[in-house]
């Protein structure tokens, strides 16, 4: 019970942390005696802080249940290529249908277009995938980095036989970032994340005793197979809906779910998810404000993000093979 | 609870071919063989871990595979070989999870009684705070029994449950494993590899050899010389400890 309360109080610290991130990065700057001025920074910032605020959600509990279904901490569902299979869906839909089609002038349409190709083509290949090397984590991990350029190189080749007008238009999309936010989407995206949540929530209830392994979950009384067939089917919109606002972050998932692990030390997924989101707020809101404040944009927080990500990737597995 | 005509293959391989018992209430039942004589992989087809390719698993009066999979956690549990577990868990909170099937994630009054009853039956109340990363493999293994007490279900099924422990804390399982019947009323089938823990604490044995059952009966009509010899393909003696056979083989 000693345990409950003090993650109850790092969860406090956090949130506050995160709330002190937000406040700062909505004012500082803010001429507010101009009421102009004021109006267009708000307008300028708002979309972004929700779309941070979102991303963290969407990549944070997406990793935390990833992890979870596969049994191992470093692995995320970016380092398996699911970001790079939605851009090669996405890419593919667009030079399908064409940007100057219907579908592709309601960006709504065209995203949730995006999310069933994605939620179906990620399930298949991915429980494909778990079934076939028997939930072995490293040839999960090689596989699914081959895999993870395989749809780098499809969709770079599509692009190249693409259009070049057609391209163009492709690219602001594409590359999105969080200096040029999907902004259209958000509120589609939210509803998009908060209808899985609900609609998955006796899964989600399962994570604790999955974690306990395949036999002792069955044992518990866990319809195993279909249970992890449904998490699967929502990490991938999860990660879809986050690569679709703000691009490819790669190591996102892996530093803000093994942080909350390392945080809380719990097995209690209402726990973990929340200090995993907390911290990715924390980490791209205070990343933002010191992108835009300190360095005058001109170096994008993804980076920042994919260097330190980068090394505690080689942290953790060093730290991992010592034991 | 019975089993007709079971069958499994592994990659064209038969494993188990057409096996058929039917389990007695309230007793423990072993089941012994030499390696890939195919008792592991009944076990874990009585348990509905492993899907059959054939045959079929009657219990109480449904075959296992209609039964929804919550319900029969109430009636039936299983505890495999490996249990590695990457979760930083206490003794207590594994425990806990044997309520699952009843309360999901939040335990009542009445759970937490139980869970208790069921740490002081395995005499692990100093332990009750511990990780269970920080136990012996003996004291592991003693949690995950009180896990499955917690679960309170009538058949306990056990894959070598003596694997990997010495000879004191395998024959302290074994006591438990007959505590269990005796005590508790549940009816025990478990896979052993040690002939003599089958003899001396068991009510049946069940002898498993290339897949078919060769003998399934109680221990003093298994526990025979010719019957051994003929599974194991190895000499045996029968000699009589405490009224009942014990076997010696070189």
């Amino acid at each position: 019970m000693k345990g409950n309360i003090s993650n109850l109080r790092k969860l406090t610290i956090l949130g506050i942390l995160v709330m002190l991130a937000a406040v700062l990065y909505m004012t500082i700057g803010v001429k507010f005696a101009n009421p102009k001025l004021f109006h267009y920074s708000m307008k300028i910032r708002t979309p972004k802080l929700a779309a941070m605020l979102i991303t963290a959600f969407a990549i944070g509990s997406a990793s935390i249940v990833f992890q979870s279904i596969i049994n191992n901490t470093i692995v995320t569902p970016c380092l398996l290529g699911m970001n790079s299979l939605y851009t090669l869906i996405h890419t593919a839909v667009v030079f399908a249908f064409g940007t100057t089609s219907f579908i592709m002038t309601k960006s709504n349409l065209a995203f949730g277009i995006d999310l069933v190709l994605m939620g179906i083509t990620a399930t298949i290949i991915y429980s494909y995938l778990f079934k076939k090397t028997g939930h072995n984590v490293l040839y999960v991990l090689l596989v699914g980095t081959v895999l993870s350029s395989f749809f780098s190189s499809i969709q770079s080749t599509l692009t190249r036989v693409m259009d070049p007008n057609e391209y163009d238009t492709l690219l602001a999309t594409l590359v999105a970032s969080f200096n040029n936010i999907n902004t259209e989407i958000i509120v589609f995206s939210v509803l998009v994340l908060a209808a899985l949540a609900f609609l998955f929530r006796k899964d989600l209830a399962l994570l604790d005793v999955i974690t306990l392994g395949k036999n002792q979950a069955i044992n518990l009384g866990v319809d195993y197979d279909s249970c992890i067939r449904r998490l699967l089917l929502c990490v991938t919109l999860y990660i879809a809906v986050a690569t679709a606002m703000v691009g490819p972050i790669s190591f996102l998932g892996l530093i803000i779910a093994n942080l909350s692990r390392q945080l809380l030390k719990t097995y209690r997924h209402s726990e973990l998810i929340l200090g995993s989101t907390l911290f990715g707020m924390l980490v791209l809101v205070a990343g933002q404000l010191v992108v835009e404040r300190v360095f005058v944009y001109s170096v994008p927080v993804s980076v920042f993000i994919t260097l330190w990500g980068g090394i505690y990737f080689l942290y953790l597995i060093l730290r991992n093979s010592r034991r | 609870m019975f089993a007709k005509k079971l069958t499994k293959q592994y990659d064209g391989k038969t494993v188990v071919d057409g096996v058929s018992f039917e389990i007695p209430k309230q007793a423990v039942i072993s089941m012994i063989g030499p390696n890939g004589a195919g008792k592991s992989t009944v076990l874990n087809i009585l348990s509905r871990l492993i899907a059959r390719d054939g045959g079929e698993v009657d219990f109480e009066g449904k075959d296992i595979t209609q039964w929804k999979s919550r319900d029969l956690a109430k009636r039936l549990a299983i505890l495999t070989q490996t249990n590695n577990i990457q979760m930083k868990l206490t003794v207590r909170e594994l425990v806990t999870f044997g309520r699952f099937p009843y309360s999901g994630n939040h335990t009542t009054k009445e759970d937490e009684e139980i869970i208790s009853r069921a740490i002081a039956y395995m005499e692990l109340e100093e332990f009750e705070d511990r990780f269970i990363d920080e136990l012996s493999g003996g004291q592991r293994q003693r949690v995950y029994i009180a896990m499955v007490i917690a679960q309170d279900t009538e058949y306990i099924l056990l894959d070598e449950p003596t694997n990997n422990l010495d000879i004191y804390h395998a024959t302290n399982m074994m006591k438990i494993v007959r505590r269990l019947c005796d005590e508790l009323g549940k009816t025990v089938i478990l896979v052993l590899h040690e002939i003599n823990y089958a003899a001396f604490y068991s009510d049946y044995i069940c002898a498993f050899k290339d897949g078919k059952i060769e003998k399934f009966g109680t221990v003093k009509e298994v526990m025979t010389k010719e019957t051994l010899a003929r599974i194991y393909n190895v000499d045996f003696e029968i000699m009589e400890i405490e009224g009942k056979p014990l076997s010696i083989y070189y």
